[in-house]
């Protein structure tokens, strides 16, 4: 007789069925944003089922977040990318197919070769040791000579960029990030740079500008310049401030009074404008609404007075002029200010702006992109954020690598060397990381429709013969010196990258028992 | 014609593994991605140029629109396939060169040629493109009314309207030109108000002097209809009994009170009417107010014998342009009431043409106002819109050209001019792109070849005599679409400025870049 021990719709998959299912899980995953790797990788369409929204994007991070998984190892590679994604911003393809592909190597060797999945993990984490170490004996450094630096940051975002839809003008966005980056000196808060998206144009109108664009209109009739402006950033009602408690109501006994109360009303709303007024300030930014009345007494006394900005624009604002968002004005002592240059209207496209130029935090700065599509802006955005994110850890951590599959093959040939000297059958194990890691370049050679196994051999010959700059060449189909085609990739890139797709494989690998829980009912009705 | 959309994958649920094999192979994913892109640019197709035809279009509420005019076209479209819907964000004459692009890309991947090395020789190409077009452009000066009224009748020739060019180009033309100082590089096409009556016909639409309200003035109690020597106020009260925003209940103990209440009433507006008279005001713009009635029959009363024209319902929005074009401040408070405040006109109208009543305002004394208003009459609802749309695309046509003063001839000639140009490069050219640059010469003879279809003459005996009259040294010839000719179009006064057809192309190319990327296609959450 049969004893049930789970409950119902719960089950379980042991030993070698739980083995495959993961190994299945994530090689499909892995597949899936293969062809999305390098400068000929292709993009996606994501088309949500509940809002038919559309996204059309390259990037990894955003394909694995988006689409649905039921297989808990596919969810670990997902999980790994969005990793990388807040560490680094960007290498989110490289991590996940990395990963699967060690995993591909690892389930040979316990389904073929009969060896115990401990052992391959041990045999793993010697070849990520022997990898990181050449890798690090590879990176180079030009932290400490300015202009020198600056050339690396540039090959970084053209290398990044390259593999994105801006591919065909990286070198103008290029440009733009590394002069955002640089302005940041060596902060990695993102939030100074802010990405403004405006349908209409095409990318290369796309530029940068100093300061801070807030998507507002300025209230009728108020100054449309201000210039060393006294900013204060409030969140408050401007409305009459009405008693909050339940069911409150006046009784009164004629319509004169009624009009007296609205008089009181009127003078309530006065008061609290005198008060802003009392701060000497010039501009008044509101994230809350500014009525008529406000709004025509503050356009009087010439304060600029703005409505209705959202909250991620009031918090950068005060981010960037310094200021700090008030909802009490009782001690104008207490408040600080945001200060500016200049206030003025600009117009992009067909709509207008408010833009906050000299803001006290100088390394603000803003990012408009222009495009003719929607999906184009939205991807456009995605491929600069990750840019940027690069380049500014790169600025904390300047050493630099070559691309192109040349640190993968340096790396490799490491793990190699290191296989010789390992016995027992860790040594299967280590090499089969060699191999994993050869694939990268493989793939980058796929992807452009290259014969890959052909170029990948010769590669791996060059490296051999010493020319350790020895990388794919995408344009011309060859071999070549990355360090001539500018092919530089962020160490810390690299290095998490190889970090992170070697855990997760461990990870999936020692698992040999997957137990679902019985979905939560949802009672029908 | 957008049914090719892919039937949708299994939702999620059943494991990545399903979910996998229902993602379609990259070849199929491209191909029906450029069936789609042919379906809509199909659609539009046969609207373009001046024998273009137009398209009944009935929306999901049951109205009908009639329109030539692509954007709206493919904006009532509903479409499902995703590559449909991304060029649905693009507009009329890009669409087509995108969508026809699409087929000379779907040769080019029969012929092997990898999808990026596609996309950036397009790319590549489309510089070349804006370069040879830049290069035949010829400088205008904005003083030049006579090339703007040709550049502004040849977009309106292909529409609807086109009988009435020549009433329209020129309220297009002197509507932009108002606005425009020599230094302008745009012009907000807001600041240009288009009102709409039905009444008339087409020929009755006009420039105004002034400013137009499409409101009416209030004559329910009998008020004056024309005022001279106006004084404008724009309030933000409302004229009726006091209102305060906290819950109010008038508690009447006997009938002497009730009469206290009537009397207070009748006093509280008395005393607001009065005060408006004080202030010298006597044309009152009532701004809309969802909490309040903006006048009720009493406050009427008072200002018909006080000799005030009323006009209510202003939105919130037409506030601002109206201060600025009358030169007045709006006043939201009846203390605020000053005569400084109010905006000077010579003459407050209300004048009914053919059954269209429209509040008219003319002799304004306020120099610094920049704003104009046209008046849009039409025989019926349907006209009267693809009226509105041309005269706005006419407008934009006119903007373009105060953007970059440059125009180019128009009948197909720039197409034939630049793709034989670039067929010619392309063959200078090595390698894969040389195929490419000439497949997208190829794709911009697809102008010429529709505007002699639309114009039932033979494409084929038009477009190689075209492009042999081009080779024999005649860059303006075109097609005279009107005698089924090709001639030097630059005499038939056909020309467009340059940045429309630079954008086109540019924009087009982007799309069809990002396009030509797409491998996969996943639905998600």
């Amino acid at each position: 007789m049969s004893v049930s021990i789970f409950g119902q719709d719960a089950t379980q998959e042991r030993a070698e069925n739980a083995r495959l299912s993961s190994f299945v899980g994530a090689l499909a995953l892995g597949d899936l944003v293969k062809s999305t790797l390098g400068p000929k990788g292709m993009n996606k369409i994501l088309h949500s089922t509940s809002t038919g929204e559309i996204t059309v994007t390259n990037d990894g991070a955003t394909i694995l977040k988006s689409i649905a998984l039921d297989n808990p190892a596919a969810k670990i590679l997902v999980n790994i990318s969005k990793v990388q994604d807040d560490e680094v911003g960007d290498g989110t393809t490289s991590v996940t197919v990395l990963a699967a592909e060690i995993l591909r190597e690892a389930e040979k060797l316990v389904t073929l070769k009969h060896v115990h999945p401990q052992t391959v993990i041990e045999g793993f984490r010697i070849a990520s040791k022997a990898a990181l170490e050449a890798l690090e004996k590879s990176a180079t450094d030009n932290g400490k000579d300015a202009a020198a630096f600056r050339e690396d940051l540039l090959a970084i975002a053209r290398t990044t960029l390259s593999s994105k839809v801006l591919a065909a003008d990286k070198d103008y966005f290029a440009e733009l990030a590394v002069s955002a980056v640089l302005r940041l000196k060596g902060s990695t808060d993102l939030e100074h740079i802010q990405i403004i998206k405006k349908q209409g144009g095409k990318l290369t109108d796309s530029y940068l500008d100093e300061g801070f664009i807030l998507d507002k209109k300025m209230g009728v009739n108020c100054p449309h310049k201000i210039e060393n402006a006294k900013i204060l950033i409030a969140n408050t009602p401007m409305d009459t401030d009405k008693i909050k408690i339940f069911g409150a109501r006046v009784k009164v006994d004629g319509t004169g009074k009624l009009a007296e109360l609205e008089r009181a009303e009127r003078e309530k709303m006065k008061a609290k404008v005198a008060k802003i007024k009392s701060h000497g300030v010039t501009c008044f930014v509101n994230r809350q609404l500014i009525y008529n009345y406000p709004e025509s007494l503050f356009a009087e006394a010439g304060i600029m007075s703005i409505e209705h900005a959202d909250f991620e624009g009031v918090e950068r604002l005060a981010l960037v002029s310094g200021g700090e968002i008030a909802s009490t004005f009782d001690q104008p002592e207490l408040v600080k200010l945001g200060k500016c240059d200049t206030i003025e209207e600009i117009m992009i496209g067909e709509d207008k702006l408010i833009k906050f130029s000299g803001v006290a935090a100088g390394e603000a700065c803003t990012v408009v992109l222009r495009g003719a599509t929607g999906q184009m802006i939205e991807e456009a955005d995605r491929s600069l954020h990750d840019a940027l994110s690069v380049l500014s850890q790169t600025v904390k951590e300047t050493r630099v690598t070559l691309g192109g599959g040349c640190a993968e093959m340096t790396m490799a040939n490491a793990v190699d060397e290191e296989a010789k000297r390992t016995d027992g059958k860790k040594a299967l194990a280590v090499e089969s990381f060699a191999r994993a890691l050869r694939q990268i370049p493989t793939i980058l050679a796929d992807n452009a429709g290259y014969d890959s196994s052909d170029l990948v051999a010769k590669l791996r010959a060059a490296h051999y013969e010493g020319r350790s700059d020895a990388g794919l060449d995408m344009e011309k189909g060859i071999v070549g010196s990355m360090k001539e085609c500018g092919v530089t990739e962020s160490y810390k890139l690299k290095r998490q990258v190889v970090l992170s797709a070697s855990e997760a494989a461990e990870m999936i690998l020692r698992v040999d028992d997957i137990l679902r829980s019985a979905p939560r009912r949802r009672d029908g009705h | 014609m957008a049914a090719v959309a892919p039937a949708p994958a299994a939702a999620s649920g059943g494991g990545n593994r399903r979910n996998f094999q229902n993602a379609e192979k990259p070849i199929e994913v491209r191909l029906s991605n450029m069936t789609a892109a042919k379906a809509v640019a199909d659609a539009v197709r046969t609207s373009l140029g001046p024998r273009g035809m137009d398209k009944m279009i009935q929306t999901a509420q049951g109205e009908v629109v009639i329109t030539n005019d692509g954007a709206t076209i493919l904006k009532h479209m509903s479409v499902m396939h995703p590559a449909a819907r991304m060029l649905v964000d693009l507009s009329a004459a890009q669409d087509i060169e995108a969508g026809d692009g699409t087929t000379s890309v779907v040769k080019l991947l029969s012929k092997g040629i990898h999808p990026t090395v596609i996309a950036e020789s397009f790319s590549r190409a489309a510089t070349k493109v804006v370069e040879y077009l830049t290069e035949m452009s010829t400088p205008v000066d904005l003083n030049d009314r006579e090339s703007l009224l040709r550049a502004a009748s040849t977009s309106l020739s292909s529409k609807i309207v086109s009988q009435y060019s020549s009433i329209l180009s020129p309220i297009a033309v002197d509507s932009v030109l108002r606005l425009v100082t020599p230094s302008s590089t745009n012009v907000d096409l807001r600041d240009i108000r288009l009102v709409k009556k039905v009444g008339g016909t087409i020929d009755d639409t006009e420039l105004m002097d002034g400013v137009l309200l499409h409101q009416n003035v209030i004559t329910s109690a009998g008020g004056p209809t024309r005022i001279e020597k106006a004084k404008i106020g724009i309030i933000q009260f409302q004229l009726s009994p006091p209102k305060p925003d906290m819950d109010n209940q008038i508690v009447v103990n006997d009938y002497r009170q009730m009469d206290k209440i009537l009397k207070e009433e009748r006093l509280y507006i008395l005393n607001m009417c009065k005060a408006i008279k004080k202030s010298g005001c006597n044309v009152l713009l009532i701004q809309k107010s969802i909490l309040r009635d903006a006048t009720n029959e009493l406050s009427l009363a008072y200002l018909q014998k006080l000799k005030i024209l009323a006009v209510r319902d202003v939105e919130r929005d037409e506030i601002e342009f109206l201060s600025r074009s009358l030169g007045c401040k709006p006043i939201s408070d009846v203390e605020q009431m000053t005569a400084d405040k109010l905006g000077e006109a010579d003459v407050v109208e209300e004048i009914s043409r053919n059954g269209a009543k429209v509040v008219r305002i003319s002799g304004i004394k306020n120099p610094s106002g920049k704003t104009v208003s046209v008046l849009c009459t039409g025989a019926n609802g349907l006209v009267l819109e693809e009226s509105e749309r041309s005269l706005h695309d006419a407008l934009c046509v006119v903007r373009c050209l105060v953007k970059k003063r440059f125009l180019i001839a128009g009948g197909g000639a720039p197409e034939i001019h630049v793709s034989r140009l670039l067929s010619q490069y392309s063959q200078s050219l090595k390698g894969m792109e040389a195929y490419c640059f000439a497949a997208f010469a190829e794709a911009l003879e697809v102008i010429p070849t529709t505007l002699a279809e639309n114009a039932g003459l033979n494409p084929i005996s038009m477009v190689t005599e075209l492009r042999n009259r081009h080779a024999l040294g005649e860059r303006t010839a075109g097609i005279n679409v009107r005698k089924g000719v090709i001639s030097n179009i630059l005499e038939e006064n056909v020309l467009q400025p340059l940045l429309v057809s630079t954008s086109a192309i540019e924009l087009a190319t982007e799309t069809v870049g990002l396009l030509l990327r797409i491998d996969d296609y996943h639905p998600c959450r």
